[in-house]
């Protein structure tokens, strides 16, 4: 065993950031097969736990980069300047983690040396995991078979946006903010540019060797107005679609010409009334409704919940798999689908952290539940021969486990419009962008807020109101919708840090929808 | 485990190549072993070393760059360095930068505990089997989870500031169901050794509340009086603590606010009863706390609320500059101070309200007011005329963790707990009253 010292001195001379630039460089020879250098590496992973008696082994080396920059606009101390904060973060992390089972257990080990020696010797740390835990476990794993797959894969972006300049993006992330706070009466403005890649290498000793790089981008504005008189602070956001892409779609978001919208709408939700408390209809956009859909529906329908496996933390699920098939989830506009294929979705990549090629499929038809998220050593338990490509890790140093994947609400017919939905309520909310959200352990009793509400009197959209959430339950809540506007409307939003897991983890994750109208809803005044 | 030489020497290194004026390094290394269990058998856990280098530059003309590698390598260092400079080159002057502190005398912190420290997932379980084996023996289903981390880490500037320190930590929790999924139990220990968790004792009480909930009655909600076992308290105090900061607090979007814009705070007032008391305290010998905070000023112990008066706020070393106070130390490793009451004795007193075990899924609802919304889990009990009767089914609930103190009557000594969100802490069980269940939640 290596100790801490030669540990140090293994690192020091392996000059290991050349490495991971060199092992996730531009290809040199085929741009459809993973580096030959990540081949090698994955080789000595497999030699090694079948050597040890693994039954299985993969080996996942991971580089993964977040920057982060923008602007903090807010006053100084006592007086009415606005101090203008910048801040820039570029984060990188380069590792390997070595998954096996023995005697049909789990072992698992990482580290951040990615050398030959050090990929050998955490597979041995892997194998010993395995072996100390298999005499407590209740049964042996069992993995569907997945085909081997030989391949490298890019997501879609037009522009990389690690290569655009911070200049320009600081430039940009600067005007926007500026143009927000630019009424004195708006207390302070918040502007940031999220950008987040992930390149990762899969071997597994069934054949696989997977390289995948994916690009996702998160743009951010955000507003807040201050009565001091009275005591209130508000606020309002423009809702960005966070997505797997490059910096067109900063482009696309047209943060400079909304900025004069959230200026405004910060301050009409400052002057607000409260909301009328009670039952009421509620119009909820696509940038709040994704957040509905991610609790109640996506992480209701994961396998690993409605199996018990994460019981202790992220909590079990109310749909049990009796239910799968034959359970009324919602009324029968709602058609949801798990999709890790779909344009621009967070969680949208070739192969999941299984080596299995990801697909779409039903989750709920016409208001059925049908089918879970579901990854190899679980899909068995439910009678089902192959996964869904729902398996994801992190990081290098983490254990791949069910993730969601994206969860979309299909759009209703081509005819019907938001205002469709609108003129057909007498006595409702109209919902923009997310605000406060719970749900307890089994995804039924949630409540949310929102960034902006607008009350809907006689069908027609009125003026803002604040203090608004709704609280429901999820099977009363989805066979409560009786209105889903049409393809044209419909928007993709997301999440990128979905917690889940011991040790957490989190997730990237889109949630497509469009504008969808819900009857005889429990709206609180918040307070 | 990186020894503080090795730390030293990385961090010489990173300020070596810094051009700029100001460079600050900031190392952690962790190793840690854990395992998963549930459906009273493991399902997964591994072993991993994990670590990163921060690295923050700065111009002469306050331009900051950061940027943060997971390689000890020259090259790694070299280009991290890189990286931080050249995003400080780019970026614009931040009128709120501080300039780098000077070398800082460290407190001494006594949390570590060298068998944690080169214990191995073995030794783990058979924790974990106690606690299957108490599942089994009850026909119950055990999930769960048990870790142990060691840690270092160290901080360094050009201005010469230095500082190393290890601590380590470890946790078990889990959560006890019955087959039929109709009611659960949960127990949590947590202590920076691990020879202090007990797999034997913690599932007595996940079992106890498991089969005491098998046969729920509905209760409807409402405002009862409750008490709150530590796992709940910490998580109130927890979120609480994230409400003390200074800048909100003097800008008026903090409940610690006065109405107007004159910038008055309630500091110094008392806002809650006699027997409260809050205090940050960093070296309280359970927490797995380190010797500085984020403004890498030494830690200190402070008192955020003392016999009921707002006694500190959380001022950070830019805002202390512009009000003229000395920088405090940051909300985290919070002790609420309880009284010589057993939890027995709490329940005693109470005539007709609930006992809850833990909650869940907080968040704000309103922030000038902290307002939070979250829901009760793993155990709630109904007590009349002084005694546990019924288990009743879960609420979900929307209040204010100040205004829970605020109508706190009753304390026990306080206990640490690890939640997942808040951190750890060491809170008492309480008597509150009044507190504020919305609506039921059906979840089990």
């Amino acid at each position: 065993m290596l100790t801490r010292r030669s540990f140090i001195g293994a690192s020091a001379s392996a000059a290991s950031l050349a490495a991971a630039s060199r092992l996730f460089g531009e290809p040199t020879q085929d741009s459809t097969k993973p580096s030959p250098d990540l081949e090698k590496l994955g080789e000595v992973a497999v030699h090694e736990a079948k050597k040890n008696g693994a039954s299985y082994a993969d080996l996942r080396i991971g580089r993964y980069r977040n920057q982060f920059s923008g602007y903090r606009l807010s006053p100084e101390r006592g007086s009415n300047i606005t101090d203008e904060v910048p801040f820039v973060t570029d984060q990188n992390s380069f590792g390997f983690g070595v998954r096996v089972i023995v005697k049909g257990q789990w072992g698992f080990a990482a580290s951040p040396l990615v050398t030959s020696e050090e990929i050998a010797r955490i597979t041995r740390e892997a194998i010993t995991v395995a072996k100390a835990n298999a005499e407590a476990q209740s049964k042996p794993l069992q993995l569907v078979p997945v085909k081997a797959y030989r391949d490298r894969w890019t997501s879609k972006f037009e522009r990389d946006p690690f290569a655009i300049s911070m200049d320009e993006k600081l430039e940009l992330i600067h005007s926007a903010t500026m143009s927000v706070k630019k009424d004195p009466k708006v207390f302070s403005a918040f502007g940031a540019l999220g950008f987040q890649s992930e390149d990762k290498y899969f071997a597994s000793s069934e054949g696989s060797s997977i390289q995948q790089y994916v690009v996702r981008v998160y743009p951010l504005l955000n507003a807040v107005a201050v009565d001091f008189k009275n005591g209130i602070s508000r606020n309002r956001s423009y809702s960005v679609e966070p997505q797997t892409a490059g910096w067109e779609a900063i482009a696309k978001a047209n943060l400079l010409e909304n900025a004069p919208r959230i200026r405004s709408e910060v301050l009409e939700h400052l002057a607000a009334p409260p909301v009328k408390p009670g039952k009421k209809d509620v119009v909820l956009l696509p940038s709040h409704l994704w957040l509905t859909i991610h609790e109640s529906i996506g992480h209701s329908t994961e396998l690993d919940r409605a199996l018990g496996y994460e019981a202790n933390y992220a909590g079990t699920s109310f749909l049990t798999t009796e239910k799968m098939g034959n359970f009324s989830l919602g009324s029968e506009l709602i058609n949801v689908f798990g999709d890790r294929t779909i344009d621009r979705g967070l969680s949208t990549v070739k192969y999941d952290d299984d080596g299995v090629l990801t697909t779409k499929f039903p989750i709920i038809e016409k208001g059925v539940f049908k089918h879970y998220q579901t990854i190899r050593d679980q899909a068995h338990l439910i009678g089902e021969t192959e996964s869904r490509g729902c398996c994801y890790a992190d990081s290098w140093s983490s254990v791949p486990f069910q993730r969601m994947p994206n969860v979309w609400l299909a759009p209703g017919a081509e005819t019907v419009t938001p205002d469709d939905l609108i003129s057909g309520v007498e006595d409702g909310i109209l919902i923009d962008g997310d605000g406060s959200f719970s749900i307890d352990q089994q995804r039924y009793n949630f409540q949310f807020g929102g960034d902006a509400f607008w009350e809907i009197k006689g069908g027609k959209k009125r003026g803002m109101v604040s203090r608004v959430a709704y609280q429901a339950r999820t099977p009363d809540f989805w066979r409560a919708c009786d209105g889903i506007s049409g393809p044209s409307y419909w928007q993709q939003f997301g999440a990128p840090s979905d917690g889940k897991g011991e040790p957490a983890q989190i997730n990237a994750v889109s949630h497509g929808c469009s504008p969808s109208r819900f009857r005889q809803i429990n709206v609180l005044l918040t307070d | 485990m990186l020894s503080e030489q090795e730390v030293k020497n990385i961090i010489d290194q990173v300020i070596g190549y810094s051009k700029l004026p100001e460079c600050e390094v900031y190392v952690s290394w962790t190793e840690d072993d854990f395992i998963r269990f549930a459906n009273n058998g493991i399902t997964t856990s591994g072993y991993r070393v994990t670590q990163q280098i921060s690295i923050s530059s700065t111009t002469a003309d306050k331009r900051s760059g950061n940027a943060a590698v997971s390689e000890l390598t020259p090259e790694a260092l070299k280009e991290g360095v890189k990286r931080a400079e050249d995003l400080a080159a780019i970026s614009r002057p931040d009128p709120e930068d501080m300039p780098a502190l000077p070398a800082q005398k460290y407190p001494k912190l006594n949390n570590f505990d060298s068998y944690t420290a080169s214990a191995r997932g073995d030794v783990m379980v058979p924790q974990v089997k106690a606690v299957l084996a108490g599942a089994l023996e009850n026909k119950l289903v055990a999930a769960g989870f048990i870790q142990r981390s060691a840690n270092a880490v160290g901080v360094g500037n050009k201005a010469g500031l230095f500082g190393y320190h290890t601590y380590t930590d470890s946790s078990l929790t889990h959560t006890m169901r019955n087959p039929e999924g109709t009611s659960s139990g949960w127990a949590t220990q947590s202590s920076v050794a691990l020879k202090d968790l007990n797999g034997e004792e913690q599932v007595k009480v996940s079992i106890d509340k498991c089969l005491r909930g098998t046969k729920r009655k509905k209760l409807d909600a409402g405002k009862y009086t409750m008490i709150m076992e530590p796992a709940a308290v910490a998580d109130l105090i927890g979120w609480l603590g994230f409400a003390f900061g200074a800048r909100d607090a003097e800008q008026g979007q903090s409940f610690l606010s006065k109405p107007g814009d004159s910038g008055a705070t309630f500091l110094g007032e008392k806002l809650f009863p006699e027997i409260i008391t809050l205090r940050s305290d960093p070296f309280h010998p359970k927490l797995a706390s380190t010797p500085w905070g984020p403004s890498l000023l030494p830690n200190e112990k402070t008192a955020w609320i003392e016999k009921g008066v707002v006694k500190n706020l959380y001022y950070d070393r830019f805002w202390a500059s512009k009000a003229g106070k000395k920088p405090t130390t940051s909300p985290g490793n919070l002790v609420l101070e309880g009284q010589e009451n057993s939890l027995a004795d709490l329940i005693a007193s109470v005539d007709r309200g609930l006992l809850v075990t833990r909650l869940w899924y907080i968040r704000v609802l309103q922030p000038k007011t902290w307002q939070l919304t979250g829901l009760t889990r793993d155990g709630v009990f109904l007590i009349e005329k002084g005694k546990v009767t019924d288990a009743v089914n879960n609420f979900r609930w929307n209040e204010s963790p100040a205004e829970v103190l605020q109508r706190t009557t009753k304390l026990t000594q306080p206990m640490r707990v690890t939640n997942d969100e808040t951190g750890s802490n060491m809170a008492p069980s309480l008597i509150t009253t009044d507190f504020n269940l919305t609506s039921i939640s059906d979840a089990v």
